[in-house]
């Protein structure tokens, strides 16, 4: 097999620090690469380079075999290079067919010829088995679908090399099936395709090949078939995991600490009642527009619910977020952008916001500053934060993992009774991710109650006491203890008999 | 979900695929390799030059940077005009510093948040005419007939507090209440009724405003009591330069240093910075102003504290308010008019302070004030034509606005 | 466009510049002015400067922009500059108390044009005396009423009045009533038209009094910015006629601009109280130039302008003492 681009001792540093550091790697025509590797690996800089946005300091690149230094995106994009971003580059408030064409609208007379525009969409949409009119506005197609439509606008261009970066982040599981069959459609048609992910068994059930980076350097580059998900993770991370998941260390206790009573709000969810006792963690599966991430919103306070009850420790619980939060209440938001974290301010400003009121005797009384540094630190270490100073680091700075531990560490040192985690471990690496289990473990283990939200079903099942399943608002059902089985949780989501 | 942060417009991918799209650095894995890629526009090389371009680096990134940015602009125009460093010129330029100061501490609380208070000016104006009419000690009736104030509250012998005792204190504190009145109407439409600043203090701008010109039919009260014109400038401290064997020293001579508004300006200026800084009420400001909805997650008590905060830039404009009527020995409803926002905004803004919230400091501001004041005042000592004077102004906030946009890159050049 | 205009306008005066006493020698002026907004103020504006500059002094312009702390801090930085003497025209008669304080506290003299401060006794101050410019132009309105008018007849005379709460409103009012008095027997109680000094309520009052009372005899508004108002609705019913036509309206006002110095050339307004602007000018720069020349810090003067009428009767002789006749010959209201 002949390589349509070749890496050859490829380096690229920033202020002497080496992003990557001398790659040499094959990208097989018409194969699958799947490119894998911890945040700050140095996939993004390799494939910067690829696109023509960073320019790289040693080494070189071979298209087919002739040199090639793309001086900008254009450059690279008129080679043949195409980039699916999980963030899409697609304008929201014009049609499929419009954004298809927006570099370049075929004209009549002067004129945009709308007729040649929608014929050309509904030929690419076809060839993709994408069925929405070439008329739809981008803003009501579901993600799936939109990110299809990108797919298309590489089609348009005819890209010979398609990267795909963590594509599957935001699809359902039926659209992400069927993204891997377009994937296979566009290697049929002799497009060639790298696919990076976190998701270690999408890579392994799609690539063709696997190439590991890990602190800009390839580790390795084999086959798929060579490699099994413990080995990936042993050469992306350097060390055994023991495992996916940490054992855990704390057996559930006797007395409830967290109840749900007939909770309902119409619209939104039905008749939810669970309880979770102390030590416990609860899994909570659903698929994307169950209800799980509204049910996490209102049992913290932040939309209102019209019948049933939540109690903590037997005291109803009342009121908004504030209330919630005093009476022992911690939540996790599954949007840490938007709802966790304040990415421009410092580290330290983000992990002492929930508890800042107890530095302070009133409002406006000063603050005890070294204490608030001292338990920020101490939380910090805690959460094993890998930052450099937190006082002054702002949170954006931080890999999707060291995100996710501000977010949780914030919440820790508020010493909550009840964590509600949703999502905790979306968009974070493999290593992040164990972490993360570990925490959640820990939780327990003093004696709280844990509801793990998730759509991943192996962590529900690798973490979780118990596994709540929720479809369309309601509960439907559950399993009460491991060992589970992942598709009678999945049938029970898509409310196929069980 | 977060798809209705998405569905921005998203600026042309002209670049095509891999463009503009590499560039908007992905969550989680392009983070941190794209911003270090914004490193490279610096041009840091090792060595010496690395070194000095970091010392540059650390300038503009210092709290302080607007403060030797106004000493560099003195230095510079020195030569060319003396008269900037002669003392009569330092004690205007300290003098009208210092009201300007006290209003756009307030401002600095709502930009912090990421609102904007528009009301400030007619604030100014309102709480002038309140002050004015509860104050004076006496009345032109010849003026004053057709102003729905005159008889009712003033007449002849001029307001209700004319000549009672503790009648001072009670008249400034009306005028503190008339902000604070005008503060929480903001404070709450801003926040339970989820109406934006902008239009809400614009609402503010134009009404109040009107207000108040209506109160007096557009007329200014006076004369006030001297005990009120004091404190626009009555000096604690003044210094005289010339020789101590003078029989008789000139008045155009001594020259005012420390003075009531200076006093004034900068107990409130250190209170709000302690305030913004140092207290649990001021972390929440900043937190609202960083992310909102990830304040109101983490329990902050978000509405109460915009209520507060619109609360103080309203007080902080009656407070300016004591201070320019005090200046003009009048009640003067169209104090605060026209440009005048434009200079609190200004100041603020070329200080530091971000307009999209979350980043502010009241030290920042008070460089920008300065700032503001000398570019002023040094275009009055060019002697320009006031079209000139205009033009140049404009262009100098333009550039004082690139410096901030490098300030930010910097800034978050070397988070990583 | 206006900018040439003051340019105009001080080319014109210049040559009158000369008649002022030249100081012992060259000073530094500040001219302080609130804005340019009325032709009014550039020509005011111009013959100043031009009459400075012409003398061989330095003048210091500062635009206040309609700010009055503005024209303060303007003020201060002047005097910190080490200005010989201050010209102001005031955003409004209290700050210009607070000002001319601010100056003589600081042993420098001032002067204020044209608006007059609230209290009068300090600082060098030029005031147009409105019931007396008024009087003057409605004597002569009143004249040519009687002189057209059969013997014994009763006429009918109507003031537009201007807002109230402005000083120069009253004046001005009081001054058409001391004039129309003079012949109480022969006027009927003169119909009173409200205007605030805003074209549109002075357009609808005036319609309806018109429409109410036909036969008027002779009107005057208390500020020549009006004329094109009246003319409108006098039009239309046929009122609006030249001097010796059938119907003609005795017509009348007060301000001296350039409308109605061509409407009296034109034949339809028979006379125009002016103030004497130029009179104004110099009569405050001689104040000024003698204060400073005899070292006096606080000089205190009150001097009024007692203005004149431009009429039919005069307009040969005068016309170039109106400020409103010298922008017209500048080709004013062809820009």
């Amino acid at each position: 097999m002949t390589a349509l681009l070749r890496f050859d001792d490829l380096s690229k540093s920033f202020f002497g620090v080496s992003a990557v550091d001398g790659v040499t790697l094959d990208v097989p025509e018409y194969g699958v690469l799947g490119l894998i590797g911890e945040n700050g690996a140095g996939k993004s800089t390799l494939m910067n380079m690829v696109g023509g946005v960073v320019e790289p300091s040693g080494g070189r690149m071979l298209w087919r075999g002739e040199p090639y230094a793309p001086r900008d995106a254009a450059e690279a994009s008129a080679r043949g290079v195409a980039f699916i971003h999980q963030e899409l580059n697609l304008f929201f408030n014009l049609t499929v067919a419009e954004n298809l064409f927006v570099d370049g609208f075929p004209k009549r007379f002067g004129l945009i010829d709308r007729g040649a525009i929608r014929r050309r969409a509904a030929e690419l949409m076809e060839a993709l088995d994408l069925d929405v009119s070439p008329d739809a506005l981008i803003e009501d197609l579901s993600a799936g679908e939109r990110q299809l439509v990108e797919i298309a606008k590489a089609l348009h261009r005819d890209a010979d090399l398609i990267i795909f970066d963590e594509p599957t982040t935001s699809l359902t599981p039926r659209e992400t099936v069927r993204l891997f069959e377009v994937i296979g459609r566009l290697k049929a048609q002799g497009k060639t395709i790298i696919y990076i992910s976190h998701v270690l068994g999408d890579v392994a059930a799609l690539c063709t090949h696997i190439a590991v980076l890990r602190d800009g350097t390839l580790v390795e580059a084999a086959p798929a078939e060579a490699f099994t998900i413990p080995r990936m993770i042993h050469a992306m991370i350097g060390r055994e995991l023991s495992g996916l998941f940490p054992a855990r260390t704390a057996r559930p206790a006797e007395e409830t600490v967290f109840s749900v009573a007939a909770l309902s709000q119409p619209g939104v969810i039905e008749d939810v009642s669970f309880e979770i006792k102390g030590g416990e963690i609860l899994g909570l599966f659903g698929l994307m527009g169950s209800g799980r991430s509204e049910l996490a919103r209102i049992l913290f306070g932040l939309d209102s619910h019209q019948g049933g009850a939540i109690a903590i420790d037997g005291r109803p619980l009342s009121g908004g977020a504030r209330e919630r939060i005093a009476a022992g209440l911690a939540f996790v938001t599954e949007d840490r952008r938007a709802e966790g974290l304040m990415m421009d301010a410092p580290i330290a400003d983000n992990l002492s916001l929930v508890s800042i009121a107890r530095f302070g005797r009133t409002p406006f009384a000063m603050i005890d500053t070294e204490a608030v540094e001292a338990d920020t630190a101490a939380i910090a270490d805690q959460v094993r934060l890998k930052a450099g100073n937190i006082r002054r680091q702002p949170a954006k700075s931080l890999s999707g993992g060291n995100q996710q531990k501000v977010v949780i560490g914030k919440w820790l040192m508020q010493n909550p009774r009840v964590f509600i985690l949703d999502e905790p471990t979306r968009g974070v690496d493999v290593g992040a991710k164990y972490e993360i289990y570990v925490l959640a473990d820990r939780l327990a283990a003093a004696g709280g109650a844990v509801l793990f939200i998730s759509s991943e079903i192996e962590e529900l099942m690798g973490v979780c006491d118990r596994i709540l399943v929720m479809s369309q608002g309601e509960i439907v059902g559950g399993f009460d203890a491991p060992p589970f089985e992942q598709s009678a949780i999945l049938s029970m989501a898509f409310r196929q008999a069980a | 979900m977060s798809e209705p942060a998405r569905s921005v417009p998203r600026p042309l991918p002209v670049a095509g695929p891999g463009g503009a799209g590499a560039r908007s650095a992905p969550p989680g894995i392009g983070r941190a390799d794209g911003a270090r890629a914004h490193g490279i526009a610096a041009g840091a090389r090792h060595g010496i030059l690395a070194r000095l371009s970091r010392r540059a680096g650390d300038l503009l990134l210092s709290d302080y940077f607007v403060l030797y940015l106004s000493l560099a602009y003195v230095l510079v125009l020195l030569p060319f005009l003396p008269t900037l460093s002669n003392p009569a010129n330092l004690s205007n330029v300290l003098s009208n510093m210092w009201p300007l100061l006290v209003v756009a501490v307030g401002q600095t609380f709502v930009l912090t948040i990421a609102g904007i208070d528009l009301s400030q000016g007619s604030v100014i104006g309102l709480a002038s005419v309140v002050g004015g009419a509860l104050l004076a000690v006496g009345g032109s009736g010849a003026v004053l007939e057709n102003a729905p104030l005159w008889g009712t509250v003033l007449t002849e012998e001029g307001g209700p507090l004319a000549g009672v005792p503790y009648g001072l204190l009670v008249g400034i504190v009306a005028m503190l209440v008339t902000g604070a009145i005008i503060g929480l109407i903001n404070g709450v439409s801003v926040a339970y009724l989820n109406m934006p600043p902008f239009m809400v203090t614009l609402v503010g701008l134009i009404g109040i405003g009107a207000f108040a010109i209506w109160l007096t039919q557009s007329e200014n009260i006076r004369p006030l009591p001297d005990s009120f014109v004091e404190l626009g400038k009555g000096d604690l401290v003044s210094v005289y330069l010339g020789a101590q064997d003078e029989p008789r020293i000139p008045r155009r001579q001594i020259y005012s240093f420390v003075t009531y508004p200076m006093v004034i300006a900068l107990l409130i200026a250190i209170g709000a910075h302690l305030l913004l800084s140092r207290t649990v009420f001021g972390r929440y400001v900043y937190a609202i102003g960083a992310n909102r909805r990830a304040a109101e997650i983490s329990g902050v008590p978000v509405k109460r504290i915009i209520v507060a905060v619109f609360i103080i830039s309203a007080v902080c404009a009656a407070a300016g308010s004591i201070l320019y009527s005090a200046r003009l020995e009048a009640g003067r409803p169209t104090l605060g008019e026209g440009a005048f926002l434009l200079d609190v905004v200004g100041a603020v803004v070329i200080g530091g302070t971000s307009l999209f919230g979350g980043k502010g400091k009241i030290i920042w501001t008070v460089w920008g004030v300065l700032f503001f004041v000398l570019l002023s005042n040094t275009l009055n000592l060019m002697n320009l034509s006031s079209f000139h004077i205009d033009m140049v102004k404009g262009g100098v906030i333009l550039a004082a606005a690139m410096l901030d946009v490098l300030r930010t890159r910097l800034m978050r050049e070397r988070a990583i | 466009m206006k900018r040439l205009t003051t340019f105009g306008v001080g080319a014109a005066l210049a040559t009158m510049g000369a008649a002022i006493a030249a100081p012992a020698s060259a000073a530094t002026i500040c001219f302080a002015f609130q804005d340019l907004e009325t032709e009014f103020w550039v020509a005011g504006h111009a013959a100043i400067i031009k009459t400075l500059e012409d003398e061989g002094h330095q003048v210091i312009e500062r635009n206040a922009n309609e700010d009055a702390n503005r024209q303060l801090e303007q003020v201060r930085d002047c005097i910190a500059q080490g200005v010989d003497g201050i010209i102001i025209i005031p955003q409004d008669g209290e700050s210009a108390v607070t000002i001319v304080k601010e100056a003589q506290e600081n042993d420098v003299p001032i002067a204020v044009f044209n608006r007059p401060p609230s209290d009068l006794s300090r600082g060098i101050v030029v005031v147009a005396d409105n019931a007396s410019i008024a009087g003057q132009a409605v004597d002569f309105l009143a004249e040519q009423a009687l002189a057209a008018a059969g013997e014994g007849e009763k006429l009918q005379p109507l003031i537009l009045v201007g807002d109230l709460g402005d000083p120069n409103a009253v004046g001005r009012k009081e001054g058409f009533y001391n004039a129309i008095n003079a012949h109480k027997d022969r006027f009927e109680t003169p119909i009173e038209v409200a205007t605030e000094w805003d074209a549109a309520t002075a357009l609808a009052n005036l319609e309806a009094a018109v429409t109410a009372n036909p036969e008027i005899d002779l009107i005057f508004t208390s500020s020549d910015f009006l004329f094109p108002t009246i003319r409108s609705v006098l039009e239309p019913r046929g009122m609006w006629k030249k001097r010796g036509e059938e119907g003609h309206v005795i017509l009348g006002g007060l301000d001296g601009d350039a409308t109605a110095c061509k409407l009296i050339k034109d034949g339809f307004v028979d006379a125009t109280g002016v103030q004497d602007l130029y009179f104004e000018a110099d009569e405050a720069l001689k104040a000024i130039l003698t204060a400073i020349d005899a070292g006096e810090y606080a000089p205190n003067e009150v001097i009024e302008d007692p203005g004149f009428a431009l009429t039919s009767a005069n307009i040969g002789e005068r016309e170039m003492d109106m400020w409103g006749c010298v922008l017209l010959s500048e080709g004013f209201l062809d820009k």
